[in-house]
């Protein structure tokens, strides 16, 4: 795998990461109404930083597809639920038990053997 | 209609229209040529059909997906969310006639137990107040 195929690998794994952070961080905003709510939602910035990640994260995909098969960078894609989880449990104290941490691991390890060889 | 035909429906939808958006991006990558820094390339990206068939399926995969969360255990449905991973490889090999080495068929089944260790935590989370099927 080249040196940009990774770079653009790191990068989809970045903005993926904080686009879910950011939109769990604007989900999180209590109102007493739900209209209030999506008032309140759509003038939140970190709405609006997660969607731009995502439509960043769009083109970084595309690049990335353009470098490497598709079966690998679907393989090498999916470390981005280990990296979200472990953000989430950093940022906003969610749960991590021991199935959801073999989960995690099995996954890094599947990544690993995948993209090793690569 | 019957909740194991709903559940059977639904997943599998989820799953063709998150395949159809991973085949529509390869397509639209494979027009556009290798990655350039470069108007040039952004413009054949985004003027090519494949695009838009990506978006398709992912406004698809959306209305599916929450769908599916009104009325589905969470576990589950977080798998099938993921596990688009089985037919993209497939399709990767069937119609792109990719090769996968060994270790990675190896890793592609450690990623998938993976995410069946993340399905089971999520259904043993207390249950929600999903409506039944229709």
């Amino acid at each position: 795998m080249s040196n940009l195929a990774i770079f653009f690998w790191l990068l989809n794994i970045v903005l993926d990461t904080t686009g879910h952070l950011a939109f769990k961080a604007a989900a999180v905003i209590e109102h007493e109404s739900e209209w209030q709510r999506w008032k309140a939602l759509l003038s939140s910035p970190p709405l609006w930083l997660g969607a731009g990640c995502f439509c960043l994260e769009f083109v970084v995909w595309l690049a990335l597809l353009s470098l490497v098969p598709l079966s690998l960078g679907m393989l090498l894609g999916s470390i981005n639920i280990v990296v979200v989880m472990v953000a989430g449990k950093w940022l906003f104290g969610e749960r991590l038990d021991r199935m959801r941490v073999a989960g995690m691991w099995l996954i890094t390890l599947g990544v690993a053997l995948s993209g090793g060889g690569a | 209609m019957s909740t194991r035909r709903f559940y059977l429906i639904g997943f599998g939808a989820l799953m063709l229209f998150d395949t159809v958006t991973q085949l529509c991006f390869k397509l639209a990558s494979t027009h556009a040529g290798e990655f350039m820094p470069s108007l040039t390339w952004l413009r054949e990206v985004f003027f090519n059909p494949w695009i838009y068939g990506a978006v398709v399926g992912y406004i698809g995969a959306f209305i599916t997906w929450m769908t599916l969360l009104k009325h589905a255990p969470v576990g589950p449905a977080f798998a099938a969310s993921h596990l688009e991973i089985v037919t993209v490889l497939i399709v990767s090999v069937l119609y792109f006639g990719e090769h996968l080495t060994l270790l990675q068929v190896f890793g592609a089944f450690l990623i998938v137990a993976g995410i069946v260790c993340l399905s089971r935590s999520e259904a043993e989370q207390p249950k929600s107040d999903a409506e039944p099927p229709p």
